[in-house]
């Protein structure tokens, strides 16, 4: 009788069960033209890296269907328009019913695939749209995989300026920032940390539009407030036309910050120079940064496969961003291979369930209720000439990261 | 602050002067509108890029091959593209979406080429520090350029009003009809300032990540409406006024900048809207009475 009944539960477990799809789709964007495209393509590229490992050791592993899955990357070209992006991600759910959804790089190109996304009961994996209006409670759809929210973010850098800064002299900041969701949302976080904690002056604090890339005016102005510290926020062209207009300008600052000088250290380099960079802080990526891991690959082994993958010429470079990419890819393999059903909400339990457990290249793993990245607090560093026309970058806080004592400019 | 901000407009202004004399070069002699420009310009950048890094060649030296490279490219092009453009009833709107296509392609297949990252040459190369005028700190590339910049507007000048070439491009900006009628060769006299407009193009992008900061295959687009906003405010057509449509765009940007800094990519459009607004034949155009 037992038997009779465990082999009818048997037949019924079968011919209830979903059939085994061929492949899981998963669906992203990327930008190949346009003024994000320096940020998504990277991006992309880490993704493209992460689905051909994937596939070459058999595909996915799924755990509802208890076996693995080859993965197949559907992915448009939205040239950095969020007009043509809010159109392929439809497409990419109503059209090719993709199981996984990736919002292309960056928060202006996030701030469209969220409401959409949301509408369509879509789980997003949010790359790097790090901009704080994107995460709210009411919205279980999203969950930021690589970057900590704009918010949080430069809570870091005002630790620094209030305690190591302030002992080395810092007094009076300037702000300079670039207005989009994410540079703005950036400075005034870090405007509010410094001023809630009162020991530093603003003596400056203005924005201006992204496609801004010429300073010169710009850094008369902030020079004739006489600050310390010079914060420039904004996007790598914001960040080379600030770099390179404060160079020829002959002025100088105790502290110069910019925002992309460690990410986007190649795009600087060839932007601004050697000369306009060195003694300059900037956030130390986790592509300069080796983070202890407990999945994937670790940093030195990610670096071998991504020359591997995309050599010397291949005109892909190196960086932050194909990292975060290939990071994003990680965590989907996690949580399909942990998630109790593939319904958007399993994915989003599963991705969850990883907060606080999850180490990957990109650094802890850890998410705020609303879906924020809280775990990634990428620590300042110090950009130094090498004397060959590079630079290395140097962690200087906080005391737990630090491989050295910054240099104040006199 | 003001001095400074009215200075440093003056000589960013003087750029943009050159930024937009060829533009408003081909629609004054053919009455078409070149969306590409400002891809042209970028392909200008790229070129002093690739010579920099291939042969070590001086951005003076580039700007010199770029001019004479574009004069050469441009003159046949002319002939591939306009004449059938100008056959059609409606050739101002048909060369809007034909360069709006090129654009596109160009800005394609320069990003195939060279990829997305930022491009620029090194600022020393026009000489390090700071540049005093009036008070004012420049950086001195800044000065550089802008001295290019009233060299090529004085070129043009010369060659409009002192060359016969120029007097009979002049007749075809007062009248492609008339003359033609007259017995001019119309098509070569335009084929060559469409030649020259990308030269000028080219060389203004040679100067580009001097005062822009950077190049990217996607910055076409920006510099068209900034261009527009120049030549429409100068007259559109009249290519000399355009060097007080480049200066009134510099000296108000930068006085945007310094007071209103989050407003300053506006500016364009509010130049644009207020002149049409105001005086829509521009500050040099005259006003047309039709019977």
């Amino acid at each position: 009788m037992m038997a009779a009944l465990a082999l009818l539960a048997g037949f019924a477990t079968a011919s209830w069960a979903a059939p085994v799809p061929k492949e899981i789709r998963v669906g992203t964007l990327y930008a190949s033209t346009g003024p994000f495209a320096s940020i998504s393509m990277p991006a992309y590229d880490g993704l493209r890296l992460w689905a051909r490992q994937v596939n070459a050791a058999g595909g996915l592993y799924v755990k509802p269907y208890g076996r693995k899955i080859p993965v197949r990357l559907i992915a448009y070209d939205d040239q950095s328009s969020t007009a043509t992006a809010a159109t392929l991600y439809n497409e990419l759910i109503s059209r090719d019913h993709v199981n996984v959804l990736i919002a292309d790089s960056g928060s202006v190109l996030t701030s469209v695939a969220v409401p959409i996304a949301r509408e369509h009961k879509m789980f997003l994996f949010d790359i790097s749209g790090t901009g704080k209006p994107f995460f709210t409670r009411d919205n279980p759809y999203i969950a930021l995989m690589s970057l900590p929210i704009s918010t949080l973010w430069p809570s870091v850098q005002a630790d620094f300026l209030d305690s190591v800064g302030l002992r080395a002299g810092i007094r009076r900041v300037a702000i300079l920032y670039a207005t989009n969701d994410f540079s703005g949302t950036h400075a005034n976080a870090l405007a509010g940390y410094l001023r809630e904690a009162g020991k530093l002056r603003i003596v400056y604090d203005q924005g201006v539009p992204t496609n801004t890339s010429n300073y010169t005016v710009l850094i008369n102005n902030i020079a004739a407030t006489k600050p310390d510290a010079v914060i420039e926020l904004g996007f790598p062209g914001n960040d080379i036309g600030f770099l390179r207009a404060l160079h020829e300008s002959g002025e100088h600052f105790r502290y110069v910050f910019t925002l992309f000088g460690g990410f986007e250290m190649h795009a600087l380099l060839g932007g601004a120079g050697a000369a306009a960079m060195d003694g300059t802080f900037t956030y130390v990526p986790a592509a300069l940064y080796p983070y202890k891991v407990n999945y994937g690959p670790t940093l030195a082994r990610f670096h071998a496969a991504w020359d591997a993958a995309y050599p010397k010429g291949s005109g892909v470079p190196w960086g932050a961003d194909g990292l975060m990419g290939y990071m994003t890819g990680l965590v989907v393999q996690k949580a399909l291979a942990t998630t109790t059903g593939m319904g958007q909400l399993d994915l989003r339990r599963a991705v969850f369930a990883q907060s606080g457990k999850l180490r990957t290249l990109a650094g802890p793993f850890r998410l705020s209720r609303d879906g924020a990245q809280i775990g990634e607090m990428t620590p300042v560093g110090q950009l130094h000439a090498d004397g060959h026309g590079g630079l290395r970058l140097v962690a200087v806080y906080p005391p737990a990261a630090a491989k050295a004592k910054p240099v104040f400019g006199k | 602050m003001l001095i400074g901000a009215v200075v440093a407009g003056v000589v960013f202004g003087l750029y943009f002067a050159l930024v937009g004399l060829g533009l408003n070069l081909v629609f004054g002699v053919m009455r078409i509108v070149n969306l590409a420009h400002g891809d042209v310009l970028m392909l200008g950048g790229y070129a002093a890029w690739w010579l920099l890094s291939a042969f070590g060649l001086h951005p003076l030296v580039a700007a010199v091959l770029v001019l004479g490279v574009f004069i050469a490219v441009g003159y046949p092009l002319y002939y591939l593209v306009v004449p059938q453009l100008q056959r059609a009833r409606d050739s101002e709107m048909l060369s809007l979406i034909l360069f709006f296509g090129l654009s596109q392609m160009i800005e394609a297949v320069t990003t195939i080429a060279v990829g997305t990252t930022e491009r620029s040459l090194p600022g020393r190369m026009l000489g390090i520090g700071p540049f005093i005028l009036l008070g004012a700190r420049l950086p001195k590339p800044w000065v550089f350029s802008g001295v290019v910049s009233a060299v090529a507007v004085a070129g043009v000048y010369l060659y409009l009003y002192r060359t016969r070439l120029g007097m009979l491009t002049r007749a075809v900006m007062v009248s492609r009809d008339e003359a033609l009628a007259t017995g001019i060769d119309v098509h070569r006299v335009s084929a060559l300032a469409f030649g020259i407009a990308l030269g000028l193009a080219g060389v203004a992008g040679v100067f580009a990540p001097f005062m822009l900061g950077s190049i990217t295959p996607a910055m076409g687009p920006d510099i068209n409406l900034t261009a527009f906003a120049v030549i429409v405010v100068g007259t559109l057509g009249n290519p000399l006024g355009t060097v007080a449509g480049g200066v009134i765009y510099g000296v108000a940007l930068m006085l945007m900048q310094t007071y209103y800094s989050s407003w300053a990519n506006l500016l364009p459009n509010l130049l644009l809207i207020a002149v049409l607004l105001v005086r829509p034949e521009g500050l040099f155009g005259r006003k047309t009475r039709r019977a």
